[in-house]
């Protein structure tokens, strides 16, 4: 388990090494910081220009200023936004629980309403509480993320007034982000775990279980939903990694102060600092989650452990 | 301990969740809440140019003179002013018994503190310096009065000194707390003092009741920071929101804010214009007369009167109605296929010449706009290509670098209103939005009016460069945009504001 997890870690550095390299790379080609603060602002002169650059340092070679992001990462000095300076390390700080909250809530809604649907769907397959559940995830599927929200908007805030349209203000602001997320993961994770439960279901194993006379929920949940544990998992680990993209819509739409907002603000303006700090961070969470999922399987999985 | 504010919001909100299922407004008596789409990040005047700064901080901050939704100069911060040694030095008469929201008083040496610290080492980290670079120095004469003495005669400067980096900052704050904490705890002279600011969220400001002016009417204002149209536009529908400032609502959200009976939409002509320039150096674009023939292919007061639904004016020149320079009398060239094709012809332009549009790819109004316009070229044996670029991308690279197509899309507006802003910018050689054209005598022409104080001569110089740009047909022309406030008609006494700069000392909310 530790030669193991030690060369999990290893693969973890060099993709978060490779992502944040490509990502300070891919922004410097695209624009220049010190020509965005001059917008709207008339004239500027090279000089001008010369001057900001240096400033805010972004005249020195890329390599000098990619291994200076390094440092700052290893000494957790994130440096400072191009816009306006404020500490970065303070920016994600408060941004990061508001994103992270909100995926879990999501997450957890969505498997909370996905096992026991998928499950009813599988054990009833062909007959009207599959087909219902069916067209449920259907219907959820087919919703655009930022359509359902602005309908949910329409209907809850505008209509009836009964949640805030947008902000992270109280358990109440929380609702329509996490609905929006949760319904479309939930569409998802039914089709999941009905295939997975059909494909168990089928197995010898159950049959045994069955004809030693056990109820029909242990065969379900012990024997059954154990079994199909690992690719619902490996799906779900996946899935979070997804979310954490997905949610910058999410975000904008609902004005969530999250990571999202804060790395769309961050392209928009080309604030290299904030930038580099926010990709880092969701691609270490996203690769630290991959990181679980592979631990996940061996404590369900005790094959795995011993390999 | 510090918790972080996601994990404390949530904490409190848990403890209180049996009541927070409901979102009722939440407004007190006095309070009024503004939705803007950007935080700029910083409150140090020397820090930016985004409207957004100035859309809050005009109420915190007082320059030596203001300039409010008349865009006429009055006295600010200084009672008078005269002008000496042929335009090079002004002296300024400063207002007494002024303090600062900190309790320091505002004198002599807060001016000079501000402009040596503008055009010093810590504006040079700054974009706002480049503004004021006409200033030599600024001499304490008495307690009460100082000298501000220039390069050269600078006629725009009284209007620059109303905003933006010429505001005044308390010398002994900002000095003792560092230019860290003055970005994010900011201390004026204004009608509003600083309260709070929750970066990415809100910044909250409370009412100067010795305010110099008289104190403002509301006890509190809160301006959030509410990047997408349509969230804003929820949020004023819910009556959370009093006002959505410009640049957030789209033309096509107009009927939106129309449609409920307790909001209305009040617009201004504003200081940016839209205008397709040319490629002047080579390919079809080359040939003025192409340039010309193109203009007149184009309808181009259909556009302005369908697609931006009223909200826009159409221009003859690159610049609006508000605008120092603007020749009333000057007409666009008229709408004219018949003579155009002739052009073309004449010109060796031949049916199926392409050629391409590079416009703003997030720009939904100006998306509709060229394609209307490149159905217009069509009709005169014209394809076109649109190519829509992130609007960084198009002003950071291909604009300067001169890598656009025959024709590329140019938005601009400075909050000075002065034509000399935009023509300087765009027609003088070697400027970094000039990536084309080399004009000896319209540089000449744009040079001569730059040091005039005499008003009169140099509108006329101003006039005569908007004509020559047009004779030499340097950019089709389109519109003049309004800056479109939503707000709630409970919001008594709001005057809209043509820059943005809302001053709201005498706004109310029922």
């Amino acid at each position: 388990m530790a030669g193991f997890l030690i060369k999990r870690l290893l693969q973890a550095i060099f993709v978060v090494i490779a992502i944040t390299l490509v990502v300070s790379f891919a922004i410097r080609l695209t624009g220049d910081p010190a020509m965005m603060m001059f917008q709207g602002g008339g004239s500027m002169t090279e000089e001008d220009l010369a001057r900001i650059r240096q400033a805010l340092g972004t005249d020195r070679p890329f390599l000098v200023q990619y291994l200076a992001f390094l440092k700052g990462l290893v000494t957790l000095d994130l440096g400072r936004s191009f816009s306006g300076g404020a500490s970065v390390s303070q920016l994600i700080g408060d941004a990061l629980p508001a994103t992270l909250l909100l995926a879990f809530i999501s997450m957890a809604v969505s498997i909370a309403l996905s096992i026991p649907l998928g499950i009813k769907a599988a054990t009833s397959r062909g007959k009207v509480a599959d087909q219902i559940i069916r067209i449920f995830s259907l219907v959820g599927l087919s919703f655009p993320n930022f359509w359902l929200a602005t309908m949910l908007v329409l209907l809850f805030a505008i209509t009836l007034g009964w949640l805030p349209p947008s902000g992270m203000s109280g358990v109440a602001s929380y609702v329509m982000p996490a609905v929006t997320m949760g319904v479309i993961l939930t569409a998802t994770n039914i089709r999941l775990v009905r295939t997975a439960m059909l494909e168990t279901l089928q197995s010898q194993y159950i049959m045994v279980a069955r004809a030693k006379g056990l109820s029909e929920s242990k065969v379900l949940y012990k024997h059954a939903l154990r079994n199909c544990a690992i690719p619902l998992i490996t799906y779900f680990g996946l899935q979070f990694g997804g979310l954490l993209g997905g949610i910058v819509v999410i975000e904008r739409v609902f004005n969530w102060p999250g990571m999202g907002t804060l790395a769309f603000d961050a392209v928009a303006a080309r604030d290299y600092p904030v930038l580099q700090a926010t990709i880092t961070v969701l691609s270490l969470l996203i690769v630290g989650i991959n990181l679980l999922v592979d631990i996940a399987y061996g404590l369900v999985d005790p094959r795995i452990r011993t390999e | 301990m510090k918790i972080n504010r996601g994990i404390q919001t949530t904490f409190m909100a848990i403890a209180m969740a049996g009541a927070a299922l409901s979102a009722s407004p939440a407004l007190a008596a006095g309070k009024m809440t503004i939705s803007s789409p950007q935080d700029p990040g910083s409150w140090d005047p020397i820090d930016t140019f985004l409207v957004q700064w100035a859309a809050v901080a005009t109420n915190i901050f007082d320059g030596l003179t203001y300039r409010g939704p008349d865009l006429k100069i009055v006295p600010g911060l200084a009672e008078s002013w005269d002008i000496l040694d042929e335009g090079k030095r002004i002296r300024f008469k400063l207002r007494s018994g002024v303090k600062f929201h900190n309790g320091e008083a505002f004198d002599a040496a807060a001016v000079k503190f501000t402009f040596d610290r503008l055009l010093g080492e810590e504006g040079a980290k700054g974009p706002q310096r480049s503004n004021y670079t006409s200033i030599a120095g600024v001499d304490i004469i008495d307690d009460m009065t100082v000298d501000m003495k220039l390069k050269s005669p600078d006629p725009v400067l009284l209007t620059k000194l109303a905003g933006y980096g010429a505001m005044i900052v308390p010398p002994k704050y900002v000095q003792e707390k560092g230019a860290d904490f003055f970005n994010a705890n900011p201390v004026g002279t204004g009608p509003f003092k600083f309260t709070s600011y929750t970066p990415k969220i809100d910044i909250k400001l409370a009412a100067n009741p010795d305010y110099w002016g008289g104190a403002p009417k509301l006890s509190e204002l809160e301006y959030r920071f509410i990047a997408e149209p349509s969230t804003a536009v929820a949020e004023l529908q819910a009556g959370r929101v009093d006002l959505i400032i410009p640049p957030t609502i789209p033309i096509g959200m107009i009927s939106v804010i129309e449609g409920d009976s307790k909001l209305e939409v009040v617009s201004v002509p504003g200081p940016t214009v839209d205008a397709l320039r040319f490629n002047t150096k080579s390919g079809l674009t080359a040939d003025p007369k192409v340039r010309k023939a193109l203009i007149m292919a184009v309808d181009r007061a259909t556009i302005v009167k369908s697609i931006l639904a009223g909200q826009a004016s159409e221009i003859a020149s690159f610049q609006g109605a508000l605008s120092f320079g603007y020749d009333p009398d000057m007409k666009p060239l008229p709408y004219d296929p018949k003579a155009a094709k002739a052009l073309l012809a004449e010109a060796g332009v031949k049916p199926g010449a392409t050629l391409q549009i590079d416009i703003r790819g997030n720009d939904a109004t100006m998306n509709e706009v060229a394609q209307a316009i490149g159905s217009y070229l069509q009709l005169v044996g014209i394809t076109t290509t649109i190519k829509p670029y992130e609007t960084n991308v198009l002003l950071n690279d291909i604009i300067p670098q001169g890598k656009t197509g025959a024709m590329f899309q140019q938005k601009w507006g400075g909050w000075t209103f002065d034509y000399d802003n935009t023509a300087y910018s765009m027609y003088h050689s070697g400027e970094k939005w000039n990536p084309y054209d080399k004009d000896p005598e319209l540089d000449k022409l744009l040079e001569s009016q730059r040091p005039l104080t005499d008003r009169s001569e140099r509108e006329r110089i101003l006039k005569q460069i908007a004509a020559y740009a047009a004779d030499r047909a340097l950019e089709m022309p389109l519109y003049n945009s309004n800056a479109i406030f939503g707000i709630n008609k409970r919001v008594k006494g709001f005057v809209a504001a043509p820059d943005n700069r809302l001053k709201l000392t005498d706004v109310t909310v029922d």
